[in-house]
């Protein structure tokens, strides 16, 4: 982080940065007095219900539903879906793959899309080896061998299919 | 103690959350707006300084505060959002000088986890929308549309969970946000997000500035022409734009508060957390930031707002210490400080503890309270009524009245005290020396009781006998002139002013005198067909030597009357009811508006608008003042008039915003009061008591005095002890000098006259003071303070090790005669059927006082109870003890002497984090929880089941709005045995905000009638904003929110007196009763406080 030098805190002090305090001739009398105790205490007794149409509420749609509504409104009258589409996908990205994470934890998640396969390739590196030979097993493939040699087996099927 | 309580303030909250500067109440006016949490004081800028105008109460606990300019107003708007999640927006309508409301609303959501760090509500700069940051994650925007209306809210979604502040950048041409925040890695980031107000969305910002300060903590967005924002860390300061980027580091220090002093905004003040005030100055070149300077500038109260008013001075708002105006000097005092104090504001909050005492022993209850924090930590002495101090005083038996007399009619001071017996006058004076010495006037009559006295034109003095009354010259002595009662018939009452004498003798005549140079000249007789009881031409028109009118009371028929002067008239005839005559009558003006008072024999007042020219009476009131016959009498008081009732509850009767109010006078009973102005003793008064003359200066005439004793450190508990005459307080001291945050706890005893510390126990390293009582114990005679400390280990959770103290005070010190050690902090003490009772952590824990051979004492366990979380407060009462627990409400405890053993009898089931608890009588127990609630419990001894029994069924439930630190009972005001008001038995509590109220118990058919006036003043007062106040009322907490039940608002109730006439009738015709009747009422209830 770039710094400036501390302020040397010159002879002078802050006197020269208090020079020429706004002032708008108030508080301008030599002898300053205020009387805190003669204060009216205020009784409202007229109708304070805003006026028509200024008492506020919250929108209550999901913002996400919300956030779609508006995205398909803005698509029927201008084309723009794809601009839209590339910016919604990270999210979508993030949540997707934290999903098949979870599920890979839990029980074999034979379904992979094309689309999403590159991805699940580099991922047979981090699954256990009992991971991986049950996910051979439930394709009906061998589940000998070392790690290597199970994960180009399942890369074989992946592709193929 | 009932379950019906009438929940009341006595001083209203003083810490000062937000404050803000504008042209509110209009295009001309500067105002200052003050927030303190559940009010707002609206102030006028003028030429001789803050001009208060307005207190408001607001149906909230005020989390944003914020004034803006609409497009094409003249003036500003006023926002504010409360912390339960309502807004409004107010705007001053000159013409009616009331607020208005612009616009309110509701900007709760259903889900969604509040801020950990603060609700934030901000205004666009130009205008185009108000954003809100109340729950994690979700920001709420609330667009105005091209006409300044506003427009639905919706919400967005804000990635960024941990957020510290977020401000409004000015000069974007779309409405950009910036976002200070805390990744999950602690690490302190900066963000920019623009709102797009079509998308509902955010759009990422034009600059984003990442690892800051790990303290920074605050955001100044800094105006055109330089625009971006300052970021305060608490090690750097940064400038940052889109374009430009600039540090300096600083001195560590927290910075609590900023006010921007330029409207260019290249000058800011900065408030840190030990109270230092530092200049921040922006140094550019035309638009372009070259650097940033920052500047000590001297000490104030620990900010907690800045407000730069105008022509170098600034307003100081503090939540720890007393708000201030300051002004900023040009050159450095002696000390190198540029600030100077000019006005300190009291603020009592935070009340950590406080005891009720009586130190003068006038059976009237004094509050000391321990308030403040850190360096500006102090106690406060809290006391109702206006306090008379006595100057000298002497033994005088039967007086029966009083008169000053001047030397000469132009002295300023007066000379003489007439004091009258029943059969003699005495005269005393002033005599060269400045002493009060016995003296005569050769023209007066002093062999008999006089009625009246006073000074006339000319040099001449008047004096009033049975007989006849004689005119005096005051400079030769002597009498000039005599005019004799009618043979057969003497004077019974007489009153006089500079011209006029009208007496009454028996047979009802009433006879008016005038006064000329050395004559005395009988002008009108009328006979009355009663005998007179009292009278009065006290000149109140426009003539300040002569009156036109006088009051006469009478007998027999009861009516007060007013006869037209000098041709004796009737006017009015005001028949009083009842069958007490009136004793003493008196004609008086206040801020302009004329009265009539009249005091009963038996202690009541009525008070009456009297129309001067007509003469007529209207708007009658009746208070009840004492038990005995009141006597009026008019003194002034810096410049100011004032009545003084005197009887055996002397009142100073005096007008506050054109509504008069009773002050009780700190003395038992006066018979008779004169004001005394001497050369020696200025602006005193004399007066007649239980067989003295004293005289005494009086305070200043408002209801609360407070003084103030600043201890310079943080006093968290205290402790009176009678015997001794002693106070014992634990405190803390905070050394911000040292490197380390090093902080030292004592226990410190404190006379209670002084107020000085007079001796001084330090506790240990890491030893904290948690709680000290004053008691004794069974077999010993002496009286001890007990103290109860935990150690607080820097690597511990909770204490797990504490210390019990017991000290005697010998010769003014604290001598440690015993000590025992726990397994805990010791968070409560309390002394139990001669024994000491611990709260210790999750345990109850019971301790005997042991003599040992060697003849010293210990204390010994002897049986405890488990099973609670933290038990912080505890209770007791008999053999029963009441605990509230850190979240697990309240429970009772019963102590069984056979077995020795601690049992839980019941308990309230519901998941409350307590502050406070007080056991109201047998059954019913009051608790406060950390949701600014109030709830009381009762017992259920005739449940059927074993499960009945055992539970504590919730009876009352209300939202204060304030956190209690303390119940106590006792009572602010002084209780006569025989007035309704002195049966009703009080609670006092002591809040953060500092707040002093009172809980009174009410008996059920009072309280019955009071929930009727209140509910139907409801529909009169409305709530500023529109904020409703049965909501506000309402309970609520994180798990349930339901309507207020046995608990009022005597706030509201007692408004029913400020309120106009028109609305008082509205009012009395929905009860079906009197106004008179509901004034007396209500005003009844205000001499609780």
């Amino acid at each position: 982080m770039p710094m400036d030098h501390p302020s040397s805190s010159s002879s002078a002090g802050a006197s020269p940065f208090l020079a020429n305090l706004p002032s708008r001739g108030l508080f301008s009398s030599t002898v300053i007095s205020s009387n805190p105790g003669g204060m009216r205490i205020y009784i409202s007794d007229h109708d304070t219900s805003p006026p028509e149409g200024q008492h506020i509420k919250t929108n209550q749609q999901n913002i996400l539903i919300r956030s779609l509504t508006l995205k398909k409104q803005r698509g029927d009258s201008s084309s723009k879906d794809g601009s839209d589409c590339s910016r919604k996908r990270p999210a979508e990205k993030v949540l997707d793959s934290r999903a098949s994470a979870k599920k890979a934890n839990n029980q074999i998640n034979s379904r992979q899309d094309g689309s999403n396969s590159q991805a699940s390739n580099r991922d047979f590196h981090s699954l256990t080896v009992e991971r991986l030979r049950a996910l051979l097993k439930a394709k009906g493939l061998s589940t000998k061998g070392k790690k290597e040699e199970l994960i180009a087996r399942l890369k074989e099927v992946v592709q193929r299919t | 103690m009932s379950i019906w309580n009438y929940v009341v303030t006595a001083h209203k909250p003083t810490n000062v959350t937000h404050s803000c500067v504008g042209n509110f109440t209009s295009p001309q006016d500067l105002n200052l707006i003050i927030a303190k949490c559940t009010r707002i004081e609206i102030h006028l800028l003028s030429p001789q300084g803050l001009q208060p105008m307005l207190d408001v109460p607001i149906y909230g606990r005020i989390a944003t505060l914020e004034l803006f300019r609409p497009h094409g107003e003249a003036q500003d708007y006023l926002f504010i959002a409360t912390e339960r999640y309502k807004f409004c927006v107010l705007q001053w309508d000159p013409e009616t000088s009331e607020l208005v409301t612009r616009a309110m609303g509701d900007v709760s959501d259903r889900i969604g986890r509040p801020t950990d760090n603060g609700q934030i509500g901000i205004i666009d700069p130009d205008c185009r929308l108000i954003g809100l940051h109340l729950y994690d994650g979700l920001f709420k925007v609330i667009p105005f549309d091209n006409k300044g209306q506003l427009k639905e809210a919706f919400n967005i979604r804000l990635e960024e969970l941990q957020v510290l502040d977020i401000k409004f950048l000015y000069g974007c041409s779309k409405p950009t946000i910036v976002v200070l925040y805390q990744d999950n890695k602690d690490a302190r980031h900066a963000k920019t997000y623009e709102v797009a107000l079509k998308d509902k969305d955010f759009v990422e910002g034009p600059w984003t500035q990442n690892n800051l300060d790990n303290g920074a903590d605050l955001l100044i967005p800094v105006p055109p022409p330089l625009c971006g924002v300052l970021i305060i860390g608490e090690e750097t300061i940064v400038y940052s734009s889109a374009s430009n980027f600039r540090a300096i580091p600083i001195r560590p220090s927290i910075t609590k508060a900023y006010g921007r002093v330029d409207p260019d905004g290249s000058r800011y003040l900065l408030g840190d957390h030990t109270g230092l005030l530092s200049l921040l100055v922006i140094t550019h070149e035309k638009e372009k930031v070259t650097g940033l300077k920052v500047e000590p500038l001297g000490e104030t109260s620990i900010a907690s707002t800045i407000s730069y008013l105008d022509n170098a001075f600034v307003y100081i708002g503090s939540s720890y210490g007393d708000s201030q105006l300051i002004k900023l000097n040009l050159h450095p005092d002696a000390k190198g400080s540029y600030v100077e104090v000019l006005e300190r504001y009291v603020n009592l909050g935070p009340i950590v503890d406080f005891c009720v005492v009586d130190l003068e022993r006038q059976g009237q209850g004094q509050v000391v309270t321990c308030s403040g924090a850190y360096k500006d930590g102090s106690l406060r002495v809290v006391r109702n009524g206006i306090g008379i101090n006595e100057q000298a005083s002497v033994e005088l038996q039967g007086i029966k009245g009083m008169w000053s007399l001047r030397s000469s009619t132009d002295d300023p001071f007066d000379t003489f005290l007439v004091v009258s017996f029943i059969s003699e006058t005495r005269i005393l004076a002033m005599n060269l020396e400045d002493e009060l010495e016995e003296t005569e006037i050769e023209g007066f009559s002093s062999q008999v009781q006089t009625l009246f006295c006073h000074d006339a034109v000319h040099n001449q003095l008047v004096q009033v006998t049975s007989s006849s009354v004689r005119l005096v010259s005051s400079t030769t002595r002597e009498l000039r002139n005599e005019w004799h009662a009618p043979s057969g018939y003497s004077v019974n009452v007489a009153t006089a002013n500079a011209t006029q004498v009208l007496l009454a003798t028996g047979g009802g005549h009433l006879v008016y005198l005038k006064i000329g140079d050395g004559i005395l000249q009988e002008v009108k007789h009328a006979q009355l067909e009663y005998e007179i009881s009292c009278l009065d031409i006290n000149p109140i028109g426009e003539n300040p030597n002569q009156s036109h009118l006088a009051a006469v009371g009478m007998w027999t028929d009861i009516s007060v009357r007013i006869f037209s002067l000098p041709d004796l008239n009737l006017i009015t005839k005001e028949q009083l009811g009842g069958e007490i005559i009136p004793r003493s009558v008196l004609l008086c003006a206040f801020e302009g508006i004329s009265y009539l008072l009249c005091a009963l024999g038996d202690g009541h007042l009525l008070n009456f608008m009297l129309n001067m020219s007509t003469g007529e009476l209207t708007d009658r009131k009746k208070v009840s003042l004492g038990t005995q016959p009141i006597t009026l009498r008019t003194f002034s008081s810096k410049n100011t008039t004032h009545v003084f009732a005197a009887s055996d509850r002397p009142t100073v009767i005096y007008s506050s915003n054109k509504k008069l109010l009773y002050s009780n006078v700190n003395l038992k009973e006066v018979s008779h009061m004169c004001p005394f102005n001497s050369a020696a003793f200025p602006d005193s008064l004399a007066i007649a008591k239980e067989g003295e003359l004293t005289i005494g200066t009086i305070d200043d005439i408002q209801k609360l005095h407070i003084r103030s004793i600043p201890l310079g450190e943080h006093a968290r508990r205290i402790c009176h002890q009678e015997q001794s005459r002693t106070f014992a307080i634990c405190s803390l001291k905070y050394n911000p000098t040292s490197a380390e945050d090093s902080e030292m706890h004592f226990v410190r005893l404190l006379d209670d006259q002084t107020f000085e510390f007079i001796s001084t126990y330090p506790l240990d390293t890491y030893e904290y003071g948690c709680f000290v009582i004053s008691c004794s114990f069974a077999d010993d005679n002496n009286v001890y303070y007990c103290v109860g400390t935990a150690y607080v280990l820097p690597e511990e959770n909770e204490p797990t090790k504490g210390r019990i103290l017991v000290f005697t005070v010998e010769d003014g010190k604290l001598q440690l005669i015993a000590e025992k050690e726990t397994k805990g902090a010791v968070y409560c003490l309390n002394a139990f059927n001669g024994k000491l009772l611990a709260a210790i952590n999750q345990k109850i824990q019971l301790y005997k006082w042991v003599l040992r051979d060697d003849g010293t004492h210990e204390l010994q366990s002897e049986c405890g109870h488990h099973g609670h979380i933290l038990a912080l407060y505890v209770q007791t009462r008999g053999d029963f003890i009441v605990v509230g627990d850190l979240m697990k409400s309240i429970s009772l405890l019963i102590y069984k002497h056979e077995e020795g053993a601690i049992e839980e009898r019941a308990r309230d089931y519901n998941a409350n984090w307590m502050s406070a608890v007080e056991i109201l009588d047998d059954d019913v127990y009051l608790g406060a929880e950390n949701s600014f609630n109030l709830f009381t419990v009762r017992k259920n001894s005739e449940g059927a089941t074993d499960e009945e029994r055992g539970r504590l069924e919730v009876v009352g439930e209300y939202h204060l709005g304030e956190f209690i630190n303390r119940f106590r009972h006792g009572s602010l005001v002084m209780r006569l045995p025989d007035s309704d008001v002195g049966q009703i038995p009080t609670v006092i509590f002591g809040t953060i905000n500092g707040v002093i109220g009172v809980i009174a118990s009410l008996p059920h058919e009072q309280y019955v009638f009071l929930e009727k006036l209140q509910s139907n003043l409801r529909k009169v007062i409305k709530g500023v904003g529109g904020l409703s106040h049965e909501q506000w009322r309402s309970f609520n907490n994180e798990k349930k929110t339901v309507e207020a039940r046995n608990f009022l608002d005597g706030d509201l109730i007692e408004s029913y007196l400020d309120l106009n006439r028109s609305k008082m009738d509205e009012i009395s015709k929905a009860m079906d009763v009197s106004v008179e009747e509901l004034c007396k009422r209500v005003e009844e209830l205000t001499r609780l406080h």
